[in-house]
């Protein structure tokens, strides 16, 4: 297997322009789903210590709504849409607004409804990513069924840790934001996708790309 | 003397003598294990990842791993004055924070192979495990002071409980 701390600037820049990719496709995605602009950042390759992944994110104790799927097939990986819990009442509140015609204010709305709007715009920002990957590499994909929590950002990164922790200290992660502008009284909506590769689908990722 | 407060990072191990505050943050599938001598006033606390570290390189941190991180624990308990048949475990923490129905993938369930690697290690070594708050899918923060020998344990939506 690859060692993802000796990997060169080339290989990082072909991670990076994968990301890049699965982030203008879930954009995309996002953005017909609200009927909304999508502001999205170039993504960042991160080698981040597992040790400090808590901390790599902003404050560990802070609550964030998170959406998690599993990808098997060629490229394996894992993928999260991670939200302040501020932010992902918004989106939810946004997404049932635009379903529904009507505006429901989100302590209105139950845990259940909440968490099924939650888990339909992570489905589908996350699997619009996978897809653009999965084009780009030419492999093929099973998506599994997304699992919400809302809980710690350092409990749910604890996921990363479990992943990585068992091939070394060092964990490569692929992070970018989209964020909702131009709402109601300038606020905006703002959520993060963490790509998690399974460290042994890297080396399939890199010689597809011609960079291994 | 005032008890200060030790915040314990991943794979952090350590033993210090009371008064103390020993504080794990926002554990998911992780395991904070607390073991405590309380007639040498002396306790220790690790912050579990990962059940076993076969296979691994030895240069990582022995709190990583349950099976190293039990050993290390009491040995370090030991130098510091506890003796075995006092020293006393409680453990927080090995949930499941994601459930993706169908999915067969390993990781996911690590909390739990954590819990039963470090009960087992416990059992091993011959030290009494007198509390526990595992499984389930929220994560914890723990807190254990030697003024009363007890583990606080936060979980949203659950409020507080001392174990």
């Amino acid at each position: 297997m690859a060692d993802i701390e000796l990997f060169n600037a080339l290989q990082l820049d072909a991670i990076r322009e994968v990301g890049n990719i699965g982030t203008g496709n879930a954009a995309t995605a996002l953005s017909g789903l609200l009927s909304r602009m999508i502001q999205m950042d170039v993504p960042k390759v991160e080698l981040v210590s597992i040790y400090e992944l808590g901390e790599h994110y902003g404050d560990p104790m802070q609550i964030v709504g998170a959406v998690f799927v599993r990808s098997t097939g060629g490229f394996g990986c894992s993928l999260i849409f991670i939200q302040n819990e501020d932010d992902a009442d918004l989106m939810v509140e946004l997404l049932l607004k635009q379903q529904f015609g009507t505006y429901i204010p989100v302590n209105e709305i139950p845990e259940e409804m909440k968490d099924s709007a939650l888990s339909e715009v992570g489905n589908i920002v996350l699997s619009s990513f996978l897809n653009a990957i999965n084009l780009l590499v030419g492999t093929h994909h099973q998506i599994s069924v997304p699992g919400v929590a809302h809980d710690m950002l350092s409990s749910i990164l604890d996921v990363v840790a479990s992943i990585y922790g068992q091939m070394g200290e060092t964990a490569l992660l692929v992070n970018t934001e989209l964020r909702v502008e131009g709402l109601d009284a300038g606020r905006k909506i703002s959520g993060h996708i963490i790509l998690i590769p399974d460290p042994d689908a890297l080396e399939l990722l890199l010689t597809r790309l011609k960079v291994m | 003397m005032a008890e200060s407060t030790i915040v314990l990072g991943m794979a952090d191990l350590m033993v210090v003598p009371a008064p103390v505050k020993l504080v794990t943050l926002g554990l998911g599938s992780c395991i904070g294990l607390v073991v405590f001598d309380s007639f040498a006033k002396v306790a220790g606390m690790a912050h579990i990842m990962l059940p076993d570290s076969r296979g691994l390189k030895g240069s990582e941190k022995v709190g990583k791993f349950a099976d190293t991180a039990v050993p290390a624990l009491i040995e370090e308990m030991l130098k510091k004055g506890a003796t075995r048949p006092r020293i006393k475990a409680k453990i927080a923490g090995g949930a499941q924070m994601f459930s993706l129905p169908g999915s067969s993938a390993e990781f996911l369930t690590v909390g739990a192979k954590n819990v039963k690697e470090t009960k087992l290690k416990l059992a091993k070594m011959g030290i009494a495990l007198v509390a526990s708050d595992t499984g389930g899918n929220k994560g914890r923060t723990i807190e254990f002071s030697t003024s009363n020998w007890l583990l606080k344990v936060k979980t949203l939506g659950k409020g507080i409980s001392e174990i």
